[in-house]
């Protein structure tokens, strides 16, 4: 197997994710304008902002559910447009919904979602059993996840997320409306992929949990990146403990009400 | 390979929409419910036309037992007789239950309180008419807040008093001529006779359940494509379709074979009450009963991809394929013929394949049709499903990553 230039590259310079310019427009509203990202392999790379700024619009940008209206992304050498399949083996996303099925059970779902990777029945199941036992969920494996807690069911969807070992993992706000003990078995889990060689792209808007976490984060705000920087050099620059300080100094206090005049559809299809 | 991968993972996809039905106990029970009251409903509520035979003297009615009054404001001989006859055959023939009454005006009150569906008065003077050779009148006055039982109810008395009528004239007629003139010559010297297509009764069943089955799978999944597709999209579940590396043709076509399933699944529901209710027959190729019902839902599945392409959630899609599928309902003769609308109508209804897959169905389930027979209609249906396959997969695939 020969490596292609693009890809070589990548692999020589530890880019996990690369964007030039991606920009992506909703009609007379920019969401994302002309954004340049550089993420390390194997990094927590926080990507934070307040509601609006454009984070989710830049992950499903990346994760190939949305098309960009000009500009490039890379994920692990590919192109999100042109070799989006390729971009999709690589790629494992936490979004704002949880993607299960109510009606099938924690392991039914994860056999289902593991099937759509082409993985072999047996090597699915033995993965899939190892991972639920990872989040201690085996005495729930043969329960509907309808019936879960809000907390049994993040924990489903972040090894969902992972059942095919990709490269990288997209986590957009995995602890919000967890309970503390959720959220603190959340955030190990993600030090724990981070550890097996996961690189994570992490939304949230918890900064301490941003700074607990994340190895660089990456602030951004109408549709602009501001900075990008480790917790602790942002910290530093602007004298203060606290990331909140930090975030609330670059993005301003004031509250960020706006709303269009056509709501826009952040689902992938049928924007009306 | 790729294309077997397609549809291996099509299947998969359809596969869970079914296990999920399966386990929505409640959704299920309606889900079976539906077809069945609407076969029910429609089975039972459809006007149905009494048959009779002046001849043989006997009339079958679909309402058994219809509470009349009769009065008697004659006092003649002759008007005993009929009336006496008149509640003889009703007897006999279990069309009306008699009652008497003194004066109109009471029997009057008495349908007015829903006690009777009609009333028959044989008024002053219908004696003295017949015997001065006459012919004589009996007044009919039916309960015109139901049209359809008091169109049923005025041919059925009709048909009692033709048949007292007719055997009064066999009388008359013998009296007269003698014995080497046969009677009925005389009545009715030419009568028709009916000889079916197919032996056994075609009753209105037969003409409603070809339709109703021809409907129900591709209405259902027409509906149930677009609303699947729609609610995937808001629950989140798409995004997880959508970011693994399958084909997006193959959630296509595994929620299609989901939906195509659930509506073969309706359609026999509605086959089986029908055979067992209402008594209809089968008399063609159950094979080719489900060739004609899989090509019909792919004929117009397409527009409902169509529709979840465009529509922004899951209510506006609903209301999309309600708006489409009402209509269709009406005027691409499932509950009646097509023959009797205006000519504009009669157009759009054979633009919709939903039509030749009832004709189609009609004439396999009813007349024993073979796939010869029905090929016009079959090559219409795979015309409908390349034009409405080939708009539906690119725009599906376009609208997926806007």
């Amino acid at each position: 197997m020969s490596l292609q230039g693009s890809e070589l590259a990548s692999s020589l310079d530890g880019r996990a994710i690369e964007t030039h310019g991606l920009t992506k427009r909703f009609g007379s509203l920019t969401a994302v304008d002309h954004i340049e990202l550089s993420v390390r392999k194997g990094e927590i790379y926080g990507f934070l902002g307040p509601n609006g700024a454009g984070k989710s619009t830049a992950i499903r940008m990346l994760s190939t559910l949305l098309a960009p209206t000009s500009g490039t992304a890379k994920v692990d050498g590919y192109d999100v447009v042109r070799q989006a399949n390729e971009v999709r083996k690589r790629i494992g996303l936490v979004s704002e919904k949880m993607i299960m099925y109510p009606r099938l059970t924690a392991l039914e779902n994860m056999m289902f979602f593991g099937s759509l990777y082409g993985m072999d029945r047996d090597k699915l199941r033995k993965r899939a059993e190892e991972l639920i036992e990872m989040v201690k969920l085996t005495p729930f494996k043969d329960k509907l996840v309808g019936g879960f807690s809000s907390g049994m069911k993040q924990r489903v969807n972040v090894i969902r997320a992972i059942l095919h070992d990709p490269a990288i993992l997209f986590l957009d706000e995995p602890t919000t409306g967890l309970d503390p003990q959720s959220t603190q078995f959340v955030r190990d889990l993600v030090k724990e992929l981070k550890q097996r060689g996961h690189t994570i792209v992490l939304t949230t808007h918890i900064m301490e949990e941003a700074d607990e976490l994340s190895d660089r984060v990456c602030i951004i705000d109408h549709a602009k990146i501001k900075a990008v920087e480790t917790p602790q050099g942002l910290k530093d620059r602007y004298n203060t403990s606290s990331l909140l300080e930090v975030f609330l100094e670059l993005t301003g206090r004031e509250l960020r009400d706006s709303a269009n005049e056509r709501m826009p559809m952040r689902t992938p299809m049928g924007r009306m | 390979m790729e294309e077997t991968l397609t549809w291996k993972l099509a299947l998969g996809i359809a596969r869970r929409d079914l296990l999920d039905l399966w386990r929505a106990r409640m959704l299920l029970f309606f889900f079976i419910l539906f077809p069945l009251l609407l076969m029910g409903m429609f089975g039972y509520i459809y006007p149905q036309i009494p048959k009779s035979n002046p001849t043989t003297g006997s009339i079958s009615t679909p309402y058994p037992n219809i509470p009349v009054s009769l009065i008697q404001m004659d006092d003649g001989k002759a008007a005993y007789a009929v009336a006496a006859q008149f509640i003889q055959i009703s007897g006999q023939q279990g069309l009306f239950a008699v009652s008497e009454s003194a004066s109109y005006q009471a029997a009057r009150d008495q349908l007015i309180q829903g006690n009777v569906k009609g009333i028959i008065l044989i008024p002053e003077g219908f004696s003295d008419a017949l015997a001065a050779g006459q012919p004589a009148t009996v007044e009919v006055t039916v309960d015109e807040t139901n049209p359809t039982l008091g169109s049923i109810l005025q041919s059925e008395i009709s048909a009692v008093f033709s048949i007292i009528g007719s055997s009064m004239s066999t009388q008359s007629i013998q009296r007269m001529a003698g014995d080497g003139v046969n009677p009925s010559f005389v009545m009715q010297p030419i009568s028709v006779t009916g000889v079916p297509l197919i032996s056994g009764v075609a009753s209105s069943f037969q003409f409603l359940a070809p339709g109703f089955m021809a409907l129900t799978v591709i209405t259902g999944s027409l509906q149930g494509v677009a609303t699947a597709i729609a609610r995937e999209k808001e629950q989140g579940t798409m995004d997880g379709l959508l970011v693994s590396p399958i084909p997006h043709r193959s959630i296509i076509f595994g929620k299609v074979m989901a939906q195509t399933v659930r509506g073969l699944i309706q359609g026999f529901l509605i086959l089986g009450l029908s055979m067992l209710v209402f008594g209809v027959q089968i008399y063609g190729s159950p094979i080719i009963m489900v060739v004609v019902m899989l090509l019909g839902t792919a004929s117009f599945v397409g527009v409902g991809i169509i529709m979840t392409a465009i529509a922004p959630d899951q209510e506006t899609a609903q209301m999309m394929t309600m708006i489409l599928q009402f209509p269709m309902m009406f005027i691409s003769g499932i509950l009646f013929p097509i023959d009797q609308l205006p000519t504009w109508m009669q157009l759009i209804g054979k633009a919709m394949p939903l039509y030749y897959a009832a004709d189609a169905l009609r004439k396999v389930m009813i007349l024993n049709a073979t796939l010869t027979a029905i090929m016009p209609d079959v090559l219409i249906l795979i015309i409908y499903t390349f034009l409405t396959m080939t708009a539906a997969i690119p725009l599906f695939e376009r609208a997926m990553r806007r």
